[in-house]
């Protein structure tokens, strides 16, 4: 059956977020199936455990996570560090995100480098490629991708691309994601809302 | 060089080592050295209590290897832990090995290797370890290249429970087993050793298990060469020859990027 674009991909109704204990909330917010949407605030606010909440990485301890249940997540996390040495390639992470390259030139480049021998951009602009076209086989009102930060240690050789990557997202999929760079929101055409107006009292 | 008596040692030696190869590629990637650290020292803290107890060796120590392993997987802390539960196994088997004399024949057993006394049970074992990772092989790959991905998500399903599972049972029989026919020292360097050197050589992941493979089997066989004709024994040959070798690859990646820079 396929998903109904009127319904949410996912909904939080009095929802309090956190690790071991509530430091976000109460939170109630839907978001539409095929929506583009950019949560800002100021650091510390919760953006990113809102996002951890939605992968099961953190915890809601009190209130509901409602999600579509043909929902399929996937995360660009706000940091990933390398070890050294990192034996994988380009074509490894994909394998890895369940993701098929996209066929931008700068991203096939870097598919037979070794991930730890990328500039921070570029494993950036790599990762952000693999979670945008993470199970991209499926239909794309099924999918979410959550992106924290994707604009960090962008520099300004692959900004662009990584800006082409987001817009060239199959319409239907739902997109959330955090930033603080405005330039790059308005970029990438997503609608701006500031998480405090989804946090009520009590 | 392989006379009867020694052939068997040898096949038995050459199906641990691509074994432990093949673990020790997947504990590089799952960042767990000193888990296996750990885990042979208790592997060998098993045999030595199973001698005191006249129990079957091996199944004592996969015992005390799978609770270590339980134990170890419950913590978040990836190095004091392990390496706490190291020096109690190092303990355990000193204080047995001085209380108890055939604990001690069993502790030098277990630390300085038996493999030219390997017989027919130990081949058996082995070579069932060595079939069962050539069927495990895709799945316990799929389970260390999803464990590259955090804290990034994918959108497709993680690997299953059981084949999680599996995969810690698989790495402890091949590191208990490994411990048992090499010793502790033995088993640790071709784990941890060539999957080391390897990491440099590698252009991805494949080329990652193949190199250790390579270097896993080359360190073999140097070592059981130099050992019969130096006359020496074999553990702490194999011990040196793989940490040569793991260094020498190491070297040799360095040079050959500061030349293609």
């Amino acid at each position: 059956m396929s998903p109904d674009p009127a319904q949410p991909i996912l909904r939080f109704q009095s929802a309090r977020l956190g690790f071991d204990r509530p430091v976000l909330g109460p939170l109630t917010l839907e978001l539409p199936i095929g929506s583009r949407w950019a949560l800002t605030g100021p650091n510390g606010i919760g953006k990113s455990l809102l996002l951890k909440a939605l992968t099961g990485q953190a915890r809601v301890h009190h209130g509901r996570l409602e999600l579509a249940p043909q929902a399929r997540i996937s995360l660009l996390a706000q940091d990933h560090p390398r070890r050294q040495p990192w034996p994988l390639s380009g074509h490894d992470w994909f394998r890895a995100m369940g993701a098929q390259p996209p066929e931008q030139a700068r991203v096939r480049a870097l598919m037979d480098r070794r991930l730890d021998r990328l500039s921070g951009g570029q494993w950036q602009l790599l990762r952000l490629a693999a979670a945008l076209s993470s199970h991209a086989t499926r239909p794309p009102a099924e999918r979410l991708v959550l992106l924290d930060e994707p604009a960090n240690h962008l520099d300004a050789e692959v900004r662009h691309d990584a800006i082409e990557l987001i817009t060239s997202l199959p319409g239907g999929t739902t997109l959330l994601m955090t930033s603080h760079d405005d330039d790059f929101l308005q970029a990438a055409g997503v609608e701006r809302h500031p998480l405090t107006e989804y946090i009520h009292a009590g | 060089m392989l006379g009867d008596l020694l052939l068997m040692p040898f096949v038995a030696g050459l199906l641990i080592t691509g074994v432990l190869g093949l673990a020790g590629a997947g504990l590089f990637l799952r960042g767990s050295v000193w888990q296996a650290l750990a885990l042979g020292q208790w592997a060998a803290v098993g045999g030595v209590l199973a001698s005191v107890l006249h129990w079957p060796v091996l199944l004592v120590a996969l015992i005390l290897g799978t609770g270590v392993m339980a134990l170890l997987q419950r913590s978040t802390d990836r190095e004091r832990l392990p390496l706490g539960v190291f020096l109690a196994g190092l303990a355990a088997v000193t204080l047995l090995a001085a209380n108890f004399s055939q604990a001690s024949l069993a502790a030098a057993a277990w630390a300085e290797g038996q493999l030219y006394f390997a017989g027919p049970n130990e081949l058996w074992a082995v070579a069932m370890l060595a079939v069962a990772s050539i069927l495990l092989a895709p799945g316990l790959y799929r389970v260390w290249r999803h464990a590259q991905l955090a804290p990034d998500v994918p959108a497709t399903r993680p690997p299953t429970a059981w084949l999680r599972l599996t995969e810690i049972g698989w790495l402890v029989a091949a590191v208990v087993l490994g411990s048992m026919v090499l010793g502790v020292p033995a088993a640790l360097a071709t784990l941890l050793l060539p999957a080391w050197g390897a990491a440099y050589l590698a252009h991805n992941l494949r080329g990652l298990f193949l190199w250790t493979q390579g270097i896993a089997l080359a360190g073999f066989l140097v070592a059981w060469g130099l050992s019969l004709s130096l006359d020496q024994p074999f553990a702490p040959v194999l011990v040196l020859v793989n940490a040569a070798l793991a260094s020498g690859a190491r070297l040799a990646a360095s040079g050959y990027r500061e030349r293609n820079r």
